[in-house]
C-alpha cells in the first residue's frame, strides 16, 4: 500500500513538474527541467521568490560576463 | 526529485548556483553568498500572496505579446496544476516563472536577428535610453537581453524599426499594411509637419501594438507609453501632453496607481498634477477632476484590506468589507471596459478615435456616477472608522436616510450585508437561545462568571451601543429576554423540551437577500415575529414556573405563612411557643422549636396544604445579642431554590423576614394586651376588697385601654389597607403578567409598599411604642402580685384571726395586730410609688404615640394621614401636640389647593 501511494505521489510530483515546465517554457524563463526543480523546491520552502528571481537573474548575468571575458580572451 | 526533498535551502541554493553558471560548488562560492544574503534578507516581502492575481497577471502579459494561444494553453496547464495540489506555494512558483520571463521574452522572441538589430538600432541608441533608465536592471544584463531591450525599444521609438521588421523579422509581415498604415495615420492626428520626424512621431504615439505583427510584437505597453513621455516633447519641442496619454495616466490613476503626470502627493493628499508637464488649464482641471475618483478609491480600498484581515474585526465588519470589495469589484469592471477600450483605440490606429475614442470630457462623464457611488461609499468609510458590530450597522443605516434612489439602493443593499449577521445572532439567540458572538457585535452580552442561580437577573445584558438603530429599544429588550428566557429553561429549570409554538420559520435570514426583505418591513414582519418569539417563549416559561415549580402556590404559601395570612395556624403557633420564647434566646433550641412548628401544622388547617409547600417551612432563628428573649430571635422561614430563587431572591427573602418579624411583633403584643386585659378583669374584682389599689388599677385600666385601642387601629390598617390591599395588587398583576419580569417586578412593588406602608423604613417609633407595652405588662405584672400577695395575707390574717376566735381565744394578740398593721402601712405606702411609676410610664407612652403621630401625619403617603387620623380619633393627641393641629391644617389646605 504504502509503495503504491509513493508511486501515485511520485506521478503526481513528475506530472506537476511536467505542467510546470510547460509553464516555463512557455513564458520563456530559459530554465531547465532540474534549475526548475530546484527552484520548486525553494519556493515550496517558503522562499520569497521575488528574491530568487533577483539571484538567478544575477547568476546568469554573472556566468554570461563570465563567458564574454572567456571569449575575449580566447 | 524525491531525493532531494528534504534537502535545506542552502543546499538547493547551491546546486542552482552550480547548474545556472555551469561551474562546481568551489567556484560558484562567490555567487552562492550572494544568493544565500539576497535570500535571507527576504527584501521586497510586499509581493501579493495571491496565486490568481499572479495567474492573471501571467495571462495579461502573454496576451499582450498577442500569443493568445499561449495564454489559452496556460490556463490549462495552470487548471491542471492546480487539480494536482502536489505544491504548497503555486503562486511561488509561478511568481518566480513570470519574474523570470520578463527579461526572457523579448530576446527570444526574435533569437535570430541579434546582429542585425544590433547594428540598425545603435544610432537611435540616444532615443531609447530613457527606456533604460525606467528600467535599470535590464541594463545590466546580459548582452542577449541588452539587445533584446534595444529591439523593443527601437521598434516603438522611430519610423526605421519598422524597416527592421520587415527586413529581419521571423514572421512575415503584409508589406502593404505596413506602409500604408503610418503616413495615414500621421496625416490624420498631427499636422503634417514634412519631416521624418514629425510623421514618425504618431506612430509611436499609439500604434506600436497595431503596427507589429500580432505573434512577435514583443513590446508591452509600458515601454510605449515611456518613449512616447521622453520622446514627444523632445521631438518636436510641444510640451503639451496628449489627451491619450492623459486618459492612460487617469486610467492608471483611477485604480489607484501613479501615473506619469498625475501624482499622489503626500503632503497634500490629493493627486496633484506633476508640476513639470505643460498643460492647458481646462484639461488640468479635468483631470484634477477625475483624479479624485482615485483618491475616493484609495481611501476605500485601504479601508476594506485594513479591515478584511483584521479578525477581531467581527462578522458584520468583514460582511461590510465584503459589500466594499462588491462595489470596488463593480468599479474594476468599469475600468477594465475603458481598458479594453484603450486597448481597442490602439489597435485600430488614431484613426477611428477622433469619433470614438476616449478623451477627458467623455471620462468625465462617464464616470459621474461612479464617483458619487465611489464618494458615498468613501464618506460611509470615514464615518464608520472605529466601529464594529451593531454600531457599524447603525452607521450604514443612518446613511441610508437619503432622499436619492440610487445612492439609497446603494446603502440598502450594504445594509442587508452588514445585517445579515446580526440578524443570523438575533435568530440564534431567539430561537435556540445560543449566543455566537466572538467578536462581541451582536447588542445582548452575557456574562459568563455568573452563576445560574442570578441568571435571570445578572447574566444577560443589553450593549447600549451595538444596538443598530433599525431596531428599537423596546424591540431589543424583548429580544433580550426572549433569549434570556429560554436560556433560563434550559438551565435553571432543566427544561429542555422546546416550546412546541416556537418553530423557528425555515431557515430565516439565511441569505443576505432576506436580511434586506426583513430590513425593509422592520414595522411589520419583523415586529411580528419578535412578538410571536416574545410571547410564546414568555407563556411557556410562565406556564412551566407554574406547572412544574408551583411559582404561584408559593406565593400564595408566602402569603400564609410568612405574612400570617393562616390565621388559626398563626395563633396556635405562638399559644405552643409563649412559654418557649420567653426563655433568653441563648436557651432556645432550633429542633425544639421545629418540633413545636410540627405541632402547629399538624394542629390546624395547615395540615390540608400542599406537603411540597409544608417541607420548605422552616424554623429560623436570628443572631443573639446579649439580652434577647426568644421573641427577639424567632422567625419563621422559607426556603426556596431552583428557578423560584429567581422570583423570590436573597434580597426578596431578607424583606420577607423583616416583615414578618414585624407583623410578629405586633401579633405579640395584641397577645399581651389580651394578657393584661384578661388580668385586669380577674383580678378587678378580688382586689375590690383592697380600695386604696383603686387608684392604680384605674390608672392602668386607662392606659391599657389606651394601648389596646392604638394596636387594634394598627392591627386593622396592617391587615386590610396594607397586607390585602397590595396583595390583591399583586395577584392582578401576576396573573396578567406576560413574562417573568412582569412577575418579578409586581412581587417586588409588593414588598416595597409593605414595607414602607408598615413602617419598617423607620420603624424605631413603633418599636418604642410595643416596648412601653411590655414594660407596662411588666410593672402591671408586679403590680398584681404585690397586691394579690397583700392580699392573700390579708385573707390568711383573718382566716387565723377567725379561727383563733372560734377556738375561744384571742383572735389575735398586740404583736400579731402591730405586725400586720405595720405590714399593711408598708404596702400603702407603696402604692403612691407605684402610682407614679404608672404616670411615667403612660406619659412615656403618650410622648411617644404623640411623635409617631407627627410621623405619621408629615408622610407623603396618603393612607398613613388616615391612619394617623384613625389612632387619634378624639383628637386626643391633637389637644396636647401643636404640631399635630398645625400639621392636619397644612395638608388640609395643600389638599384643598390641590383641588
Amino acid at each position: 500500500m504504502a509503495s503504491a501511494a509513493n508511486v501515485n505521489n511520485l506521478n503526481a510530483v513528475r506530472e506537476t513538474m511536467d505542467v510546470l515546465l510547460e509553464i516555463s517554457r512557455l513564458l520563456n524563463t530559459g530554465l531547465d527541467m532540474e534549475s526548475l526543480s530546484i527552484c520548486v523546491r525553494l519556493c515550496e520552502q517558503g522562499i520569497n521568490p521575488e528574491a530568487l528571481s533577483a539571484v538567478i537573474k544575477e547568476l546568469r548575468k554573472a556566468s554570461e560576463s563570465l563567458k564574454a571575458s572567456e571569449n575575449t580572451t580566447n | 526529485m524525491a531525493t532531494l526533498e528534504q534537502k535545506s535551502p542552502n543546499v538547493l541554493l547551491q546546486s542552482l548556483c552550480c547548474r545556472i553558471t555551469g561551474k562546481s560548488e568551489a567556484e560558484v562560492a562567490h555567487q552562492f553568498q550572494y544568493a544565500v544574503r539576497v535570500v535571507g534578507s527576504n527584501y521586497a516581502p510586499s509581493i501579493e500572496r495571491d496565486e490568481f492575481l499572479v495567474s492573471e497577471k501571467i495571462k495579461k502579459e502573454l496576451l499582450k505579446q498577442r500569443r493568445e494561444a499561449d495564454a489559452a494553453l496556460f490556463s490549462e496547464l495552470h487548471r491542471k496544476l492546480q487539480t494536482q495540489g502536489v505544491l504548497k506555494h503555486r503562486w511561488s512558483v509561478l511568481y518566480l516563472l513570470l519574474s523570470l520571463s520578463e527579461d526572457h521574452l523579448k530576446p527570444s522572441s526574435r533569437v535570430g536577428n541579434y546582429g542585425a538589430l544590433f547594428a540598425h538600432a545603435l544610432p537611435r541608441d540616444a532615443h531609447s535610453t530613457p527606456f533604460y533608465f525606467t528600467r535599470p536592471q535590464s541594463l545590466a544584463l546580459c548582452y542577449g537581453e541588452k539587445s533584446g531591450g534595444l529591439s523593443a525599444s527601437v521598434g516603438t521609438s522611430g519610423i526605421s524599426s519598422l524597416g527592421v521588421y520587415t527586413l529581419n523579422g521571423p514572421t512575415p509581415t503584409p508589406q502593404s499594411f505596413l506602409a500604408s498604415q503610418p503616413p495615414q495615420s500621421a496625416v490624420e492626428v498631427t499636422q503634417p509637419l514634412g519631416s521624418r520626424l514629425a510623421w514618425a512621431l504618431p506612430v509611436s504615439n499609439s500604434v506600436p501594438s497595431a503596427v507589429a505583427p500580432p505573434n512577435t510584437r514583443p513590446s508591452p505597453a509600458p515601454p510605449a507609453q515611456t518613449t512616447r513621455v521622453v520622446n514627444r516633447p523632445r521631438r518636436d519641442g510641444d510640451s503639451e501632453v496628449s489627451e491619450a496619454a492623459l486618459v492612460r495616466d487617469i486610467l492608471y490613476v483611477f485604480q489607484g496607481i501613479d501615473g506619469k503626470y498625475i501624482k499622489m502627493s503626500a503632503q497634500e493628499n490629493c493627486y496633484k498634477m506633476d508640476t513639470k508637464v505643460l498643460l492647458c488649464k481646462s484639461k488640468c482641471d479635468t483631470s484634477s477632476r477625475l483624479a479624485e475618483l482615485g483618491w475616493l478609491h484609495n481611501k476605500v480600498r485601504k479601508y476594506a484590506d485594513a479591515r478584511s484581515l483584521d479578525r477581531a474585526f467581527g462578522l458584520v465588519g468583514q460582511s461590510f468589507c465584503a459589500s466594499l470589495h462588491q462595489e470596488l469589484k463593480e468599479y474594476y469592471r468599469l475600468l477594465s471596459v475603458l481598458h479594453s477600450q484603450l486597448q481597442v483605440e490602439d489597435e485600430q490606429g488614431v484613426t477611428v478615435s477622433t469619433e470614438n475614442s476616449l478623451t477627458l470630457r467623455r471620462l468625465l462623464v462617464w464616470m459621474y456616477d461612479p464617483k458619487i457611488r465611489l464618494k458615498t461609499l468613501a464618506a460611509l468609510v470615514e464615518y464608520c472608522q472605529g466601529r464594529k458590530g451593531g454600531e457599524l450597522a447603525s452607521a450604514v443605516h443612518a446613511y441610508g436616510k437619503t432622499g436619492d434612489p440610487q445612492m439609497r439602493a446603494l446603502i440598502q443593499h450594504i445594509l442587508s450585508l452588514v445585517s445579515h449577521p446580526i440578524f443570523n445572532f438575533l435568530y440564534r439567540w431567539i430561537y435556540d437561545g445560543e449566543l455566537e458572538d466572538t467578536y462581541h457585535e451582536f447588542f445582548v452580552a452575557s456574562d459568563p462568571n455568573v452563576k445560574t442561580d442570578r441568571l435571570w437577573h445578572d447574566k444577560y445584558s443589553l450593549r447600549k451601543s451595538m444596538i443598530p438603530s433599525f431596531i428599537t429599544m423596546d424591540q431589543a429588550r424583548k429580544v433580550l429576554l426572549i433569549g434570556k428566557s429560554i436560556n433560563f429553561l434550559h438551565q435553571v429549570c432543566h427544561n429542555r423540551t422546546p416550546p412546541v409554538k416556537i418553530k423557528p420559520p425555515s431557515n430565516s435570514a439565511d441569505t443576505p437577500k432576506e436580511a434586506a426583505e426583513l430590513l425593509s418591513d422592520l414595522e411589520g414582519t419583523f415586529q411580528e415575529k419578535i412578538d410571536s418569539a416574545y410571547f410564546d417563549t414568555s407563556k411557556y416559561l410562565l406556564d412551566v414556573l407554574n406547572r412544574d415549580y408551583q411559582l404561584l402556590d408559593h406565593l400564595q404559601a408566602m402569603r400564609r405563612y410568612l405574612l400570617l395570612g393562616q390565621g388559626d395556624f398563626i395563633r396556635h403557633l405562638m399559644d405552643l411557643l409563649k412559654p418557649e420564647l420567653v426563655r433568653p434566646a441563648t436557651t432556645l433550641y432550633q429542633h425544639n422549636l421545629t418540633g413545636i412548628l410540627e405541632t402547629a401544622v399538624r394542629a390546624t388547617n395547615a395540615q390540608f396544604d400542599n406537603p411540597e409547600i409544608l417541607k420548605r417551612l422552616d424554623v429560623r432563628l436570628l443572631e443573639v445579642s446579649p439580652g434577647d428573649t426568644g421573641w427577639d430571635v424567632f422567625s419563621l422561614d422559607y426556603h426556596v431554590d431552583g428557578p423560584l430563587a429567581t422570583v423570590f431572591t436573597r434580597e426578596c427573602m431578607g424583606h420577607y423576614l423583616r416583615v414578618f418579624n414585624f407583623l410578629w411583633r405586633a401579633k405579640r403584643m395584641e397577645y399581651t394586651l389580651t394578657d393584661i386585659w384578661k388580668g385586669q378583669m380577674c383580678n378587678g374584682k378580688l382586689l375590690k376588697t383592697m380600695p386604696e389599689l383603686s387608684g392604680v388599677l384605674h390608672q392602668c385600666h386607662i392606659l391599657a385601654s389606651e394601648m389596646v385601642h392604638f394596636i387594634h387601629q394598627m392591627q386593622y390598617y396592617i391587615t386590610f389597607e396594607v397586607l390585602e390591599c397590595s396583595w390583591d395588587e399583586l395577584w392582578n398583576k401576576v396573573q396578567k403578567a406576560q413574562d417573568l419580569d412582569h412577575i418579578i417586578a409586581a412581587h417586588e412593588v409588593f414588598l416595597d409598599t409593605i414595607i414602607s406602608r408598615c413602617l419598617l423604613d423607620n420603624n424605631t417609633r413603633l418599636r418604642a411604642i410595643f416596648d412601653q407595652i411590655i414594660e407596662f405588662q411588666n410593672a402591671q405584672d408586679s403590680l398584681y402580685r404585690t397586691a394579690l400577695e397583700e392580699l392573700a395575707l390579708r385573707l390568711q390574717f383573718e382566716e387565723k384571726k377567725q379561727q383563733k376566735e372560734k377556738e375561744g381565744q384571742w383572735g389575735v394578740t398586740a404583736a400579731q395586730e402591730a405586725e400586720h398593721k405595720k405590714r399593711i402601712e408598708e404596702f400603702q405606702e407603696t402604692i403612691p410609688k407605684m402610682r407614679s411609676q404608672f404616670r411615667i410610664l403612660a406619659h412615656f407612652y403618650q410622648s411617644i404615640v404623640q411623635q409617631f403621630l407627627v410621623l405619621l401625619m408629615t408622610s407623603p403617603d396618603e393612607s398613613l394621614r388616615f391612619l394617623s387620623f384613625r389612632l387619634d380619633f378624639n383628637e386626643h393627641y391633637r389637644a396636647r401636640e401643636p404640631r399635630l393641629r398645625v400639621s392636619l391644617g397644612a395638608t388640609r389646605g395643600r389638599r384643598l389647593s390641590n383641588i
